[in-house]
């Protein structure tokens, strides 16, 4: 962890963020942009397949879902310039924050369902549902599995600044 | 007033108790249903505005109610962050535009309702009114400025520095 910290700080993107006073707004910015992206596409697609909005086709709203990925980037960008870049304790405050490691547990499964979604052939049978019609049940626990991780990802992304208050609800 | 909503038993709840459900799942919930309503909105915003033709902008109407979801789990988690922080937040310029932003973004949503979703056009699945382009815009400028204004609201200080006030 010590290691990846001091990689993290040899970017020197920590003593970016402390010279100037509008990286930190303007990156939360940007990351509140990519998450609306995300859920917005993804969410959308999740919920088509647990039965919303039937006579829009899967396979249409599936094509929303590079929005997605581009929202996933600015987030993936902008959260590092939070982690290297954190003017307080450093990366190693983010790395060894409860909240922050159950975050990207969650986007890490996140995005397994995802690769999952697509190599199993689950999105082709869920491409083949007719607009009015029921998504398989794989599909169906795909879409679930995705809103609870995003959704998850944004709680715990909410607890970092206040870690305390998780180590105190789970006695730690 | 403001010092009796401030200190009622709920925004000292809301404000200083330990318990995980107080005023952090609170902000969260209030991230959440940012992410659903500004999501949601802005994608069908895009479809008006042409991208993704396959999707049938008709049966878009169905995700009103998810919409209104979001908006109120942010409306109730918003006025607990409220109650909790009244005075600062009643002293906050930036807050107000936020405020702006999301009326002016619901009524466009309304309006989207009631001039495109509708519209006979839109009804019959035969085409789209020319003006929904104008609605699809206004709200993403909508939302993309509270969005801003409502994280400028925690940087007083640095929005003192840069706008003067």
């Amino acid at each position: 962890m010590d290691a990846i910290a001091q990689m993290m700080v040899s970017t020197g993107i920590d003593e970016f963020v402390a010279a100037k006073d509008w990286v930190w707004p303007v990156c939360e910015i940007l990351h509140f942009f990519g998450m609306a992206l995300l859920i917005g596409s993804v969410g959308l697609a999740d919920l088509r397949m647990l039965g919303v909005a039937k006579g829009v086709p899967i396979k249409a709203l599936e094509r929303l879902i590079p929005l997605g990925v581009i929202g996933f980037v600015v987030n993936l960008i902008t959260g590092f310039i939070f982690v290297a870049g954190n003017p307080v304790g450093g990366p190693q405050e983010y790395l060894g924050n409860l909240a922050f490691q159950l975050k990207m547990l969650l986007v890490l499964i996140a995005g397994i369902n995802l690769l999952l979604f697509y190599v199993t052939g689950i999105a082709r049978a869920a491409d083949a549902v007719t607009p009015e019609g029921n998504a398989p049940t794989s599909a169906k626990v795909v879409a679930a599995v995705s809103l609870v991780a995003w959704f998850g990802v944004i709680f715990f992304g909410r607890f970092i600044m206040y870690n305390d208050t998780l180590l105190y609800a789970l006695g730690l | 007033m403001i010092d009796l909503i401030e200190n009622s038993a709920y925004a000292i709840w809301v404000r200083e108790s330990p318990s995980i459900w107080a005023y952090t799942t609170i902000l969260s919930l209030h991230a959440m249903g940012l992410a659903i309503v500004v999501g949601i909105n802005t994608m069908v915003a895009l479809r008006l505005i042409g991208y993704v033709p396959e999707i049938p902008i008709a049966k878009l109407r169905q995700l009103y109610p998810w919409m209104y979801l979001g908006f109120t789990v942010n409306a109730a988690s918003g006025l607990s962050l409220l109650a909790a922080n009244l005075t600062n937040d009643l002293h906050n310029w930036m807050f107000f535009v936020k405020l702006s932003m999301i009326a002016l973004a619901m009524v466009n949503l309304e309006m989207t309702r009631m001039r495109v979703f509708d519209h006979p056009l839109v009804v019959n699945g035969t085409g789209v009114p020319a003006e929904a382009k104008r609605f699809a815009i206004a709200s993403i400028v909508f939302w993309t400025i509270a969005i801003i204004a409502g994280r400028l609201t925690e940087y007083p200080s640095f929005v003192r520095a840069w706008f003067g006030f």
